[in-house]
Protein backbone atom coordinates (compact mmCIF):
# COMPACT_ATOMS: atom_id res chain seq x y z
CA UNK A 1 0.00 0.00 0.00
CA UNK A 2 1.27 3.45 -0.92
CA UNK A 3 1.42 5.91 1.96
CA UNK A 4 -0.71 9.02 1.57
CA UNK A 5 -0.32 12.21 3.53
CA UNK A 6 -3.73 13.84 3.69
CA UNK A 7 -4.17 17.58 3.17
CA UNK A 8 -6.23 17.97 6.35
CA UNK A 9 -4.62 20.01 9.13
CA UNK A 10 -5.76 20.10 12.76
CA UNK A 11 -5.44 22.95 15.23
CA UNK A 12 -6.81 24.08 18.57
CA UNK A 13 -8.40 27.38 19.49
CA UNK A 14 -9.07 28.61 23.02
CA UNK A 15 -12.10 30.81 23.37
CA UNK A 16 -14.92 31.79 25.70
CA UNK A 17 -18.41 30.48 25.19
CA UNK A 18 -20.90 32.43 27.29
CA UNK A 19 -18.12 33.16 29.78
CA UNK A 20 -16.87 29.57 29.96
CA UNK A 21 -13.33 28.94 28.69
CA UNK A 22 -13.24 26.21 26.07
CA UNK A 23 -10.46 24.62 24.03
CA UNK A 24 -11.83 23.50 20.71
CA UNK A 25 -10.20 21.28 18.14
CA UNK A 26 -10.88 21.79 14.46
CA UNK A 27 -9.67 20.43 11.17
CA UNK A 28 -9.54 22.31 7.92
CA UNK A 29 -8.61 21.95 4.28
CA UNK A 30 -8.85 24.03 1.13
CA UNK A 31 -9.10 27.65 0.18
CA UNK A 32 -11.95 29.90 -0.90
CA UNK A 33 -15.26 30.74 0.72
CA UNK A 34 -15.45 29.23 4.20
CA UNK A 35 -17.83 26.33 4.82
CA UNK A 36 -18.28 25.26 8.43
CA UNK A 37 -19.01 21.55 8.89
CA UNK A 38 -20.65 20.54 12.18
CA UNK A 39 -21.01 16.93 13.28
CA UNK A 40 -23.98 15.02 14.69
CA UNK A 41 -24.77 14.19 18.30
CA UNK A 42 -22.48 11.70 19.97
CA UNK A 43 -19.75 11.93 17.32
CA UNK A 44 -17.03 14.27 16.07
CA UNK A 45 -15.54 15.97 13.03
CA UNK A 46 -14.23 12.73 11.53
CA UNK A 47 -17.70 12.37 10.03
CA UNK A 48 -16.64 15.06 7.54
CA UNK A 49 -13.23 13.67 6.56
CA UNK A 50 -14.32 12.62 3.09
CA UNK A 51 -15.34 16.18 2.19
CA UNK A 52 -12.13 17.55 3.73
CA UNK A 53 -10.16 15.13 1.57
CA UNK A 54 -12.03 15.94 -1.64
CA UNK A 55 -9.48 17.79 -3.79
CA UNK A 56 -12.04 19.07 -6.28
CA UNK A 57 -14.04 20.67 -3.50
CA UNK A 58 -11.09 21.95 -1.47
CA UNK A 59 -9.88 23.75 -4.60
CA UNK A 60 -13.05 25.84 -4.37
CA UNK A 61 -13.84 26.05 -0.64
CA UNK A 62 -12.10 26.30 2.70
CA UNK A 63 -13.78 23.67 4.86
CA UNK A 64 -13.51 23.95 8.64
CA UNK A 65 -14.84 21.12 10.81
CA UNK A 66 -14.73 21.66 14.59
CA UNK A 67 -15.27 19.20 17.39
CA UNK A 68 -17.90 20.65 19.70
CA UNK A 69 -16.79 20.96 23.35
CA UNK A 70 -17.06 17.52 25.03
CA UNK A 71 -16.64 15.84 21.62
CA UNK A 72 -13.69 14.34 19.79
CA UNK A 73 -10.46 16.11 20.73
CA UNK A 74 -12.17 19.12 22.32
CA UNK A 75 -11.99 18.69 26.08
CA UNK A 76 -15.00 19.34 28.27
CA UNK A 77 -14.74 22.53 30.35
CA UNK A 78 -12.96 22.63 33.69
CA UNK A 79 -15.10 21.01 36.38
CA UNK A 80 -16.82 18.64 34.00
CA UNK A 81 -16.49 15.78 36.46
CA UNK A 82 -19.22 17.18 38.68
CA UNK A 83 -21.34 18.61 35.88
CA UNK A 84 -24.25 16.95 34.12
CA UNK A 85 -23.69 17.63 30.43
CA UNK A 86 -26.90 18.88 28.88
CA UNK A 87 -26.53 20.81 25.64
CA UNK A 88 -28.86 23.76 25.20
CA UNK A 89 -29.86 25.77 22.15
CA UNK A 90 -28.35 28.94 23.60
CA UNK A 91 -25.03 27.28 24.46
CA UNK A 92 -24.89 25.63 21.06
CA UNK A 93 -25.50 28.86 19.15
CA UNK A 94 -23.01 30.71 21.38
CA UNK A 95 -20.41 28.05 20.60
CA UNK A 96 -20.81 28.43 16.85
CA UNK A 97 -20.75 32.24 16.99
CA UNK A 98 -17.78 32.33 19.34
CA UNK A 99 -15.89 29.88 17.11
CA UNK A 100 -16.54 32.06 14.04
CA UNK A 101 -15.44 35.15 15.93
CA UNK A 102 -12.28 33.50 17.25
CA UNK A 103 -11.23 32.48 13.74
CA UNK A 104 -12.25 35.80 12.23
CA UNK A 105 -14.65 34.19 9.78
CA UNK A 106 -16.73 36.58 7.71
CA UNK A 107 -20.19 35.23 6.95
CA UNK A 108 -19.27 31.60 6.35
CA UNK A 109 -21.61 29.02 4.91
CA UNK A 110 -22.86 26.84 7.74
CA UNK A 111 -23.44 23.10 7.17
CA UNK A 112 -24.41 20.74 9.96
CA UNK A 113 -25.99 17.33 10.36
CA UNK A 114 -28.63 16.12 12.80
CA UNK A 115 -28.26 18.30 15.89
CA UNK A 116 -25.87 20.34 13.72
CA UNK A 117 -28.73 20.70 11.27
CA UNK A 118 -31.21 21.68 13.94
CA UNK A 119 -28.91 24.45 15.14
CA UNK A 120 -28.54 25.58 11.51
CA UNK A 121 -32.23 26.40 11.58
CA UNK A 122 -31.92 28.15 14.96
CA UNK A 123 -29.01 30.21 13.61
CA UNK A 124 -31.02 31.02 10.49
CA UNK A 125 -33.81 32.27 12.73
CA UNK A 126 -31.75 34.24 15.26
CA UNK A 127 -28.36 35.07 13.70
CA UNK A 128 -28.70 34.92 9.92
CA UNK A 129 -26.68 38.09 9.48
CA UNK A 130 -23.51 36.24 10.51
CA UNK A 131 -23.78 33.63 7.74
CA UNK A 132 -24.09 33.53 3.97
CA UNK A 133 -26.21 30.38 3.89
CA UNK A 134 -27.33 27.28 5.75
CA UNK A 135 -27.18 23.62 4.74
CA UNK A 136 -29.30 21.78 7.29
CA UNK A 137 -28.79 18.04 6.94
CA UNK A 138 -31.16 15.53 8.57
CA UNK A 139 -32.78 18.56 10.14
CA UNK A 140 -36.27 19.45 11.19
CA UNK A 141 -38.02 21.74 13.62
CA UNK A 142 -38.51 19.02 16.22
CA UNK A 143 -38.80 15.30 16.82
CA UNK A 144 -39.50 13.78 20.20
CA UNK A 145 -37.35 10.78 21.19
CA UNK A 146 -38.51 7.34 20.09
CA UNK A 147 -36.11 5.85 22.66
CA UNK A 148 -35.12 6.55 26.28
CA UNK A 149 -32.11 8.89 26.25
CA UNK A 150 -31.16 7.71 29.76
CA UNK A 151 -30.19 4.35 28.28
CA UNK A 152 -26.98 5.97 27.13
CA UNK A 153 -25.48 7.03 30.44
CA UNK A 154 -25.63 4.30 33.05
CA UNK A 155 -23.06 2.90 35.45
CA UNK A 156 -23.88 -0.68 34.47
CA UNK A 157 -23.63 -0.51 30.70
CA UNK A 158 -21.43 0.90 27.94
CA UNK A 159 -23.32 3.98 26.73
CA UNK A 160 -21.19 4.47 23.64
CA UNK A 161 -21.67 0.94 22.37
CA UNK A 162 -25.39 1.04 23.08
CA UNK A 163 -25.64 4.39 21.33
CA UNK A 164 -23.85 3.00 18.30
CA UNK A 165 -26.19 0.01 18.20
CA UNK A 166 -29.17 2.33 18.39
CA UNK A 167 -28.02 4.71 15.67
CA UNK A 168 -27.25 1.81 13.36
CA UNK A 169 -31.02 1.88 12.82
CA UNK A 170 -30.42 5.15 10.98
CA UNK A 171 -27.84 3.83 8.53
CA UNK A 172 -29.15 2.78 5.13
CA UNK A 173 -28.59 -0.86 4.14
CA UNK A 174 -26.84 0.38 0.98
CA UNK A 175 -24.05 2.01 3.03
CA UNK A 176 -20.63 0.47 2.40
CA UNK A 177 -19.80 -1.92 5.23
CA UNK A 178 -16.55 -0.12 6.10
CA UNK A 179 -18.25 3.25 6.48
CA UNK A 180 -21.19 1.75 8.39
CA UNK A 181 -18.77 0.60 11.06
CA UNK A 182 -16.58 3.71 10.95
CA UNK A 183 -19.72 5.73 11.58
CA UNK A 184 -20.58 3.62 14.61
CA UNK A 185 -17.03 3.71 15.95
CA UNK A 186 -17.31 7.44 16.63
CA UNK A 187 -20.40 6.88 18.75
CA UNK A 188 -18.65 4.08 20.62
CA UNK A 189 -15.84 6.54 21.43
CA UNK A 190 -18.02 9.37 22.70
CA UNK A 191 -17.44 10.44 26.29
CA UNK A 192 -19.69 9.23 29.08
CA UNK A 193 -23.02 11.01 29.00
CA UNK A 194 -22.20 13.06 25.92
CA UNK A 195 -24.64 11.36 23.55
CA UNK A 196 -27.34 11.63 26.21
CA UNK A 197 -26.57 15.32 26.74
CA UNK A 198 -26.73 15.98 23.00
CA UNK A 199 -29.99 14.11 22.70
CA UNK A 200 -31.43 16.13 25.54
CA UNK A 201 -31.10 19.19 23.30
CA UNK A 202 -32.20 17.39 20.17
CA UNK A 203 -35.26 15.64 21.56
CA UNK A 204 -36.55 18.11 24.12
CA UNK A 205 -36.00 21.63 22.77
CA UNK A 206 -39.06 22.38 20.66
CA UNK A 207 -38.50 26.12 20.50
CA UNK A 208 -38.46 26.13 16.68
CA UNK A 209 -42.03 24.91 16.47
CA UNK A 210 -44.22 27.74 15.25
CA UNK A 211 -41.19 29.92 14.44
CA UNK A 212 -40.15 28.57 11.03
CA UNK A 213 -42.02 31.21 9.03
CA UNK A 214 -39.89 33.89 10.70
CA UNK A 215 -36.73 32.58 9.00
CA UNK A 216 -35.76 35.03 6.25
CA UNK A 217 -34.18 33.07 3.43
CA UNK A 218 -33.62 36.25 1.43
CA UNK A 219 -30.94 37.14 3.98
CA UNK A 220 -29.30 33.71 3.78
CA UNK A 221 -30.58 30.69 1.86
CA UNK A 222 -31.70 27.58 3.73
CA UNK A 223 -31.31 24.18 2.07
CA UNK A 224 -32.53 21.07 3.89
CA UNK A 225 -31.29 17.58 3.04
CA UNK A 226 -32.67 14.28 4.31
CA UNK A 227 -32.01 10.59 3.67
CA UNK A 228 -34.86 8.22 2.97
CA UNK A 229 -33.61 5.75 5.59
CA UNK A 230 -33.48 8.28 8.42
CA UNK A 231 -35.76 7.00 11.17
CA UNK A 232 -34.96 9.92 13.48
CA UNK A 233 -35.50 12.86 11.16
CA UNK A 234 -37.74 11.28 8.55
CA UNK A 235 -38.33 12.71 5.08
CA UNK A 236 -41.78 13.69 6.35
CA UNK A 237 -40.19 15.67 9.21
CA UNK A 238 -37.85 17.43 6.79
CA UNK A 239 -40.66 18.10 4.31
CA UNK A 240 -42.84 19.63 7.04
CA UNK A 241 -39.93 21.82 8.07
CA UNK A 242 -39.06 22.94 4.54
CA UNK A 243 -42.71 23.71 3.87
CA UNK A 244 -42.73 25.94 6.94
CA UNK A 245 -39.77 28.11 5.86
CA UNK A 246 -40.62 30.49 3.01
CA UNK A 247 -38.05 30.04 0.26
CA UNK A 248 -36.35 26.97 1.77
CA UNK A 249 -35.35 24.14 -0.55
CA UNK A 250 -35.37 20.41 0.17
CA UNK A 251 -33.39 17.46 -1.21
CA UNK A 252 -34.57 13.95 -0.33
CA UNK A 253 -31.64 11.58 -0.81
CA UNK A 254 -32.38 7.94 -1.70
CA UNK A 255 -30.46 5.05 -0.13
CA UNK A 256 -29.03 7.29 2.60
CA UNK A 257 -29.73 7.44 6.33
CA UNK A 258 -29.02 9.90 9.13
CA UNK A 259 -25.24 10.23 8.56
CA UNK A 260 -24.88 10.95 4.83
CA UNK A 261 -21.34 12.34 4.75
CA UNK A 262 -20.07 9.53 6.95
CA UNK A 263 -22.11 6.43 6.07
CA UNK A 264 -22.05 6.80 2.28
CA UNK A 265 -19.69 9.58 1.18
CA UNK A 266 -19.79 8.92 -2.56
CA UNK A 267 -23.58 8.90 -2.68
CA UNK A 268 -23.74 12.04 -0.53
CA UNK A 269 -21.21 14.02 -2.55
CA UNK A 270 -23.35 15.10 -5.54
CA UNK A 271 -26.12 16.17 -3.19
CA UNK A 272 -23.65 18.26 -1.19
CA UNK A 273 -22.19 19.82 -4.33
CA UNK A 274 -25.69 20.86 -5.32
CA UNK A 275 -26.28 22.25 -1.83
CA UNK A 276 -23.10 24.35 -2.02
CA UNK A 277 -24.20 25.71 -5.39
CA UNK A 278 -27.43 26.89 -3.79
CA UNK A 279 -25.53 29.00 -1.27
CA UNK A 280 -24.88 31.67 -3.90
CA UNK B 1 -45.38 -13.78 3.14
CA UNK B 2 -43.47 -16.06 5.46
CA UNK B 3 -45.55 -18.77 7.11
CA UNK B 4 -44.60 -20.52 10.32
CA UNK B 5 -42.62 -23.39 8.69
CA UNK B 6 -40.70 -20.80 6.63
CA UNK B 7 -39.78 -18.90 9.78
CA UNK B 8 -38.75 -22.09 11.57
CA UNK B 9 -36.53 -23.11 8.67
CA UNK B 10 -34.99 -19.65 8.50
CA UNK B 11 -34.30 -19.64 12.24
CA UNK B 12 -32.55 -23.00 12.03
CA UNK B 13 -30.29 -21.63 9.29
CA UNK B 14 -29.67 -18.49 11.32
CA UNK B 15 -28.70 -20.60 14.32
CA UNK B 16 -26.11 -22.44 12.26
CA UNK B 17 -24.67 -19.21 10.88
CA UNK B 18 -24.74 -17.55 14.29
CA UNK B 19 -22.90 -20.34 16.05
CA UNK B 20 -20.21 -20.33 13.36
CA UNK B 21 -19.34 -16.65 13.89
CA UNK B 22 -16.61 -16.17 16.55
CA UNK B 23 -17.26 -12.45 16.91
CA UNK B 24 -20.86 -13.07 17.95
CA UNK B 25 -19.68 -15.51 20.60
CA UNK B 26 -17.39 -12.77 21.88
CA UNK B 27 -20.05 -10.05 21.73
CA UNK B 28 -22.56 -12.27 23.51
CA UNK B 29 -20.18 -13.83 26.00
CA UNK B 30 -22.26 -12.49 28.91
CA UNK B 31 -25.61 -13.11 27.23
CA UNK B 32 -27.36 -16.19 28.57
CA UNK B 33 -31.02 -15.37 28.21
CA UNK B 34 -34.16 -16.65 26.54
CA UNK B 35 -35.70 -14.41 23.90
CA UNK B 36 -39.25 -14.92 22.69
CA UNK B 37 -39.71 -14.33 18.99
CA UNK B 38 -43.39 -14.25 18.13
CA UNK B 39 -44.28 -14.08 14.44
CA UNK B 40 -48.00 -13.88 13.79
CA UNK B 41 -49.30 -16.54 16.20
CA UNK B 42 -46.17 -18.69 16.23
CA UNK B 43 -43.80 -18.61 19.20
CA UNK B 44 -40.09 -19.42 19.10
CA UNK B 45 -38.07 -19.43 22.33
CA UNK B 46 -34.44 -18.70 21.55
CA UNK B 47 -32.25 -20.03 24.35
CA UNK B 48 -28.87 -18.25 24.24
CA UNK B 49 -26.02 -19.61 26.34
CA UNK B 50 -22.93 -17.39 26.63
CA UNK B 51 -23.55 -15.99 23.19
CA UNK B 52 -24.31 -19.30 21.49
CA UNK B 53 -27.84 -20.10 20.38
CA UNK B 54 -28.17 -23.39 22.23
CA UNK B 55 -31.76 -24.23 21.32
CA UNK B 56 -34.77 -22.96 19.42
CA UNK B 57 -37.82 -24.19 21.28
CA UNK B 58 -41.05 -23.93 19.31
CA UNK B 59 -44.13 -22.76 21.17
CA UNK B 60 -46.75 -22.31 22.25
CA UNK B 61 -45.70 -22.42 25.85
CA UNK B 62 -47.16 -20.91 28.96
CA UNK B 63 -44.35 -21.97 31.24
CA UNK B 64 -41.19 -20.86 29.46
CA UNK B 65 -39.77 -17.70 31.02
CA UNK B 66 -38.16 -15.15 28.72
CA UNK B 67 -36.16 -11.94 29.24
CA UNK B 68 -37.55 -9.94 26.35
CA UNK B 69 -39.83 -10.60 23.42
CA UNK B 70 -39.87 -9.34 19.88
CA UNK B 71 -43.22 -9.65 18.13
CA UNK B 72 -43.86 -9.02 14.47
CA UNK B 73 -45.63 -10.56 11.48
CA UNK B 74 -44.56 -12.72 8.57
CA UNK B 75 -44.90 -10.01 5.94
CA UNK B 76 -42.82 -7.57 7.97
CA UNK B 77 -40.16 -10.17 8.67
CA UNK B 78 -40.04 -11.12 5.01
CA UNK B 79 -39.38 -7.46 4.17
CA UNK B 80 -36.82 -7.21 6.99
CA UNK B 81 -34.91 -10.20 5.68
CA UNK B 82 -34.34 -8.73 2.20
CA UNK B 83 -30.76 -7.77 1.33
CA UNK B 84 -31.80 -4.14 1.01
CA UNK B 85 -35.03 -3.74 2.96
CA UNK B 86 -37.16 -0.69 2.24
CA UNK B 87 -37.03 2.15 4.81
CA UNK B 88 -38.49 1.22 8.17
CA UNK B 89 -38.13 -2.51 7.51
CA UNK B 90 -34.34 -2.32 7.62
CA UNK B 91 -33.93 -2.47 11.38
CA UNK B 92 -35.50 -4.11 14.43
CA UNK B 93 -36.23 -0.73 16.01
CA UNK B 94 -37.36 0.49 12.60
CA UNK B 95 -40.09 -2.14 12.64
CA UNK B 96 -41.11 -0.91 16.08
CA UNK B 97 -41.15 2.71 14.96
CA UNK B 98 -43.39 2.00 11.95
CA UNK B 99 -45.73 -0.13 14.05
CA UNK B 100 -44.79 -3.53 12.61
CA UNK B 101 -42.82 -4.77 15.59
CA UNK B 102 -43.18 -4.69 19.34
CA UNK B 103 -40.70 -5.23 22.14
CA UNK B 104 -41.86 -6.46 25.52
CA UNK B 105 -40.17 -7.47 28.74
CA UNK B 106 -36.74 -6.29 29.84
CA UNK B 107 -36.04 -3.75 27.10
CA UNK B 108 -32.91 -2.56 28.90
CA UNK B 109 -31.48 -6.07 28.58
CA UNK B 110 -32.13 -5.84 24.86
CA UNK B 111 -30.51 -2.41 24.60
CA UNK B 112 -27.44 -3.58 26.52
CA UNK B 113 -27.08 -6.38 23.99
CA UNK B 114 -28.50 -4.51 21.02
CA UNK B 115 -25.65 -5.02 18.58
CA UNK B 116 -25.58 -8.72 19.39
CA UNK B 117 -29.32 -9.18 18.91
CA UNK B 118 -29.46 -7.04 15.77
CA UNK B 119 -26.64 -9.02 14.18
CA UNK B 120 -28.40 -12.26 15.02
CA UNK B 121 -31.66 -11.04 13.48
CA UNK B 122 -29.84 -9.84 10.35
CA UNK B 123 -28.55 -13.38 9.75
CA UNK B 124 -31.92 -14.16 8.16
CA UNK B 125 -30.88 -12.07 5.18
CA UNK B 126 -29.46 -13.89 2.15
CA UNK B 127 -26.04 -12.33 2.47
CA UNK B 128 -24.94 -9.78 5.04
CA UNK B 129 -21.44 -9.46 3.54
CA UNK B 130 -21.23 -6.52 1.13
Amino acid sequence: MTATLEAITGRYVTLDVAGVPQRMYFEEAGSGPVVLLFHTAGADNRQWRHILNDAELTNRFRFIAPDMPWHGKSLPPDGWHTEEYLLSTDAYMATVLSFCNALGLDRPIYAGCSMGGRIALQLALHHAEHFSGFIAIEASDFQPAWYDIDWFHRPDAPGGEMGAALVSANIAPQAPEVERWNTQWMFMQSGPGVFRGDLSFYTQDDSLVGQLDRIDTSAAPVHIMVGTYDLTCTPEDAQRTADGIPGATLDIMPEIGHFPMSEHPTRFRPHFVEALARMG
Amino acid sequence: MLDTPDVATRLDAMRARHNALPHLARLGALFSETVLLEIDDAEFYLHFDNGRLAEIQPGPSRKTPWRFAFRSDGDALDAFWQVHPVPGFHDVFGLVKIGRGRIEGDILCLVKNLRFFKEFMALGRPDIAK
